[in-house]
C-alpha cells in the first residue's frame, strides 16, 4: 500500500515553503494530568484563522523556536474553528520547553499533516471508540466531529481507559459525554484510588464485557501500543474484520512530510500516509515495526 | 553521438572560464588526498589524469550537510523568520561521474513529490551537471548492475568523454545541449573522435568486474524480511557509524533541529542517518533500537521499498559504502548472499 498522490489533502499553504511555520498564540491552558496539558491557541493572523481547515485525525508541527519541532495531533474538532487545541505530555527536550510556557506565548505551527480519519466511510455506521490515556486525544476531535453531526451516524460506544483516575485527560468532557444519552461510555482505570468509584480493569477486557456489536460498526481504537495489540484480538472474537478496525500509529517524527525518512514502515511514511490505517493495513505492512 | 563535439585539453580551462562568466563552476580539487568538487580555481585541469570519484557525493552541493533553513529572533512582539538570502547564481558543476549523476534524478522525485522541498529544488534548478564518463572505475565500483555505467548519461546535462588529447563533449539535457550548440570553443566531432569514444567506453565497462544480480532483489529481500537471523548474521559486524548513508549518493535522510541564543538564532537541517539508533526513538519506545533493524531498513530501502514507490533501485553501484566503511561490511556480498527466492523460509 503506498499512496504518493495526496493531492486531495488540504494544503495549507497550497505554495510556498512548506518547512515555514506559522506564528500561532497560546491562549489557554489546562492542566490535565500529571505531565499532560492541552494548549488552546490561534494563528497570530486572523485572516489565517479564517482560511485554516484540518481534519479529524490530522497532526500539526509545533515549533517552540529555539527547541525545535514536534508533531502532535489537532485535539479539538473541525466542527469548532474557533480555536486550536494540542495536548502534549512532557517528555523531553521540546515539550519541556512547551509545558514551560504560559498564555500569550508564541509558537510556531504547520500543517496540517497525515490523511485523518476517513469520515466519509464512518458516515452511517455504528461507532465504537477505544482509547488509553493520552491516545483520546485525536479520537477526541473525531468525537466531538461525531456528536455535533448526529443524525448522520448510528450507535455510538466509547471505552476509554488510563492507569490512574489522574490520568484520565479531558474530564470535563467525560462529564459532558457521561450525561449524554446519545452515547453508551464506559470509563475504567487500572488501579483505582480511595476515591475511584467507577469502573476498574484494563481497556480490552472492559471492551470485552461492553460487547458492542460489530454489526454495521467500525472501532476506532487509539492509545498505547500494548493496549492496541490487546484490542484488536477482542474485536475480532466480537466479529469485527480487520477493515472495520481502525488505528492511528506513532513513530518518531521530523519533517512531517514524507522526506526525512524516519517514520518509515516499509515503503509507508506513516506521516505522509497516515497516520490512520485501519487492521488490514497494519497487518500489510511488511513488518513488524508497527 | 549525433551532433556531438570536442575541445582540445588545453583548451578546457579556457571553456570552464568562459561558463565561469556565467555560473559558479565546480571542478574536482584535492586538498590532503582526498577528492572533493570545489570552486574551480581558473586554471587547474590536473584532475583529468588523478580524478577518479569523490569522497563527498554530488548530493552534498544540493542537500548539504548542514544548512540553515532559516533564521529566527525573538522581540518583544514576538518571533520574526527569514529565509537565507536568495542566491540566484547559476552553479556549473564539472566532472559528476555517472553514478553521482544518476543519483541526482533518484533524490529529485523524492524532493518533488507531494510536497516541494524547495531548498534542495532551488539548488537543482540552478544548476548544470557537467559528468565526466569513468575511464578508469575502483575494484568497489558495480554501477553495471544497477541501471547505471561508466558512460551513462541519466542526470546529466553534458558528458565529457576523455579521448586522448581530446574531450568529446555531448548535450544531454535539453539545457545541455543548448550550452554545447551555441559555443565556439568547441569543434566538431569526427566519426574518428567517436569511435574512440566508443571503445574507450567499452573498455571502461569491462574493467568493472563486481558484478550483482538485481533482477529479483525485491523479492528476495521481502521473502527473507522476517527472518532475523539472517538480518543477525548479515549486521554482525557493522559498528553503526553511518558512514555508508552519510556518504551515499541516494540516502537523503535529515534532521531538523533549533540552535538560539539570546533571542537569535536559526533552524537548521542536517543529515541524519538510518544506521543511528536516535532516529527512530521515541520518548517511551523505539521500533529500531535493535542493529539488524536498522541495517535491514538500509538496504531494504534501496533495493525494495523505494523500487517499491519509484520504480528504480535507489542504488547507483558507486561503491563508497564499500571502500569507506571501517569494517568493510559489503553491500554487494549482502546482496549476493540473500537466499534465492525458492530457498527461504517464508
Ligand atoms: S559504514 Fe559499515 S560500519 Fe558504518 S554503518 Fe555502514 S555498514 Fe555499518
Ligand atoms: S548504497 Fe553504496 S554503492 Fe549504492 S549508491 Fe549508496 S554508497 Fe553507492
Ligand atoms: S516525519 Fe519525515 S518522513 Fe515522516
Amino acid at each position: 500500500m503506498t499512496i504518493t498522490d495526496i493531492s486531495h489533502r488540504k494544503m495549507f499553504p497550497a505554495r510556498g515553503n512548506v518547512y515555514l511555520p506559522h506564528m500561532v498564540v497560546i491562549n489557554k491552558i489546562i492542566d490535565e494530568a500529571p505531565d499532560v496539558r492541552t494548549f488552546h491557541f490561534n494563528f497570530k493572523d486572523k485572516a489565517l484563522s479564517e482560511k485554516f481547515t484540518f481534519e479529524s485525525g490530522q497532526f500539526g508541527e509545533f515549533s517552540v523556536f529555539g527547541h525545535g519541532e514536534a508533531p502532535f495531533c489537532i485535539s479539538s474538532s473541525p466542527t469548532r474553528p474557533d480555536h486550536l487545541e494540542c495536548t502534549v505530555k512532557r517528555t523531553g527536550r521540546l515539550t519541556n520547553a512547551l509545558h514551560r510556557l504560559s498564555v500569550g506565548a508564541e509558537i510556531g505551527f504547520r500543517g496540517p499533516y497525515g490523511n485523518g480519519f476517513p469520515l466519509e466511510e464512518l458516515k452511517g455506521k455504528n461507532l465504537v471508540f477505544v482509547a488509553g490515556g493520552i491516545g483520546l486525544a485525536p479520537l477526541r476531535s473525531l468525537i466531538w466531529n461525531v456528536l455535533d453531526n448526529r443524525e448522520d451516524y448510528g450507535k455510538l460506544d466509547i471505552v476509554y481507559g488510563a492507569r490512574s483516575p489522574a490520568d484520565l485527560v479531558y474530564k470535563y468532557d467525560l462529564a459532558s459525554w457521561q450525561k449524554d444519552d446519545r452515547f453508551n461510555m464506559a470509563v475504567t482505570v487500572d488501579r483505582g484510588d480511595e476515591k475511584w468509584q467507577g469502573t476498574v480493569g484494563f481497556v480490552p477486557q472492559v471492551l470485552e464485557h461492553v460487547a458492542p456489536s460489530a454489526q454495521d460498526a467500525v472501532a476506532v481504537v487509539c492509545g498505547p501500543p500494548i493496549m492496541i495489540r490487546f484490542t484488536f484480538p477482542v474485536l475480532d472474537k466480537l466479529g469485527f474484520t480487520s477493515e472495520q478496525m481502525i488505528t492511528t500509529l506513532e513513530k518518531r517524527m521530523k519533517c512531517g512530510i514524507g522526506k526525512c525518512g524516519r517514520c518509515n514502515i516499509g515503503n509507508i511514511y506513516v506521516c505522509r500516509d497516515g497516520p490512520v490505517f485501519n487492521y488490514q493495513q497494519v497487518m500489510d505492512l511488511v513488518s513488524s515495526e508497527y | 553521438m549525433a551532433d556531438s563535439k570536442k575541445v582540445r585539453k588545453e583548451d578546457l580551462a579556457g571553456l570552464l572560464t568562459e561558463w565561469s562568466r556565467d555560473y559558479a563552476v565546480l571542478a574536482p580539487s584535492r586538498a590532503d588526498g582526498v577528492a572533493r568538487m570545489a570552486a574551480w580555481d581558473g586554471e587547474d585541469i590536473s584532475f583529468l589524469d588523478w580524478y577518479r570519484n569523490t569522497i563527498n557525493p554530488v548530493k552534498s552541493l544540493f542537500l548539504p550537510p548542514v544548512e540553515e533553513m532559516f533564521s529566527i529572533s525573538r522581540n518583544e512582539r514576538g518571533h520574526r523568520i527569514e529565509l537565507p538570502p536568495k542566491d540566484d547564481t547559476g552553479c556549473l558543476v564539472f566532472g559528476v561521474r555517472p553514478c553521482d549523476a544518476r543519483s541526482l534524478i533518484l533524490l529529485d522525485v523524492v524532493f518533488e513529490d507531494a510536497y516541494e522541498d524547495p531548498y534542495y529544488l532551488d539548488r537543482r534548478r540552478r544548476s548544470i551537471v557537467v559528468g565526466l564518463c569513468c575511464t578508469n572505475p575502483c575494484d568497489s565500483c558495480f554501477c553495471t548492475s544497477v541501471d547505471s555505467g561508466p558512460a551513462a548519461t541519466a542526470g546529466m546535462d553534458i558528458m565529457f568523454t576523455d579521448i586522448g588529447d581530446n574531450l568529446l563533449v555531448e548535450g544531454i539535457s535539453r539545457k545541455g545541449k543548448e550550452l554545447v550548440a551555441g559555443n565556439a570553443t568547441l569543434a566538431k566531432a569526427t566519426r574518428t573522435d567517436e569511435n574512440r569514444a566508443r571503445k574507450i567506453r567499452l573498455a571502461a565497462e569491462k574493467k568493472i568486474t563486481r558484478k550483482i544480480d538485481t533482477g529479483d532483489s525485491k523479492e528476495r529481500l521481502l521473502a527473507v524480511f522476517e527472518d532475523e537471523s539472517f538480518w543477525q548474521q548479515v549486521s554482525a559486524k557493522c559498528v553503526s557509524c553511518g558512514v555508508c548513508t552519510l556518504l551515499c549518493p541516494t540516502c537523503y535522510c535529515f534532521d531538523i533541529n533549533d540552535a538560539m541564543t539570546g533571542g537569535e538564532g536559526s533552524r537548521c537541517r542536517s543529515l541524519d542517518s538510518c544506521a543511528f539508533s536516535s532516529y527512530t526513538k521515541m520518548p517511551m519506545e523505539n521500533p529500531r533500537a535493535d542493529k539488524w533493524r536498522r541495517v535491514r531498513n538500509k538496504l531494504c530501502h534501496k533495493y525494495e521499498f523505494y523500487p517499491m514507490l519509484f520504480d528504480n533501485i535507489a542504488c547507483t553501484g558507486c561503491g563508497r559504502c564499500i571502500r569507506l566503511c571501517p569494517v568493510n561490511w559489503d553491500i554487494t556480498q549482502v546482496l549476493d548472499s540473500l537466499p534465492a527466492k525458492h530457498e527461504s523460509k517464508i
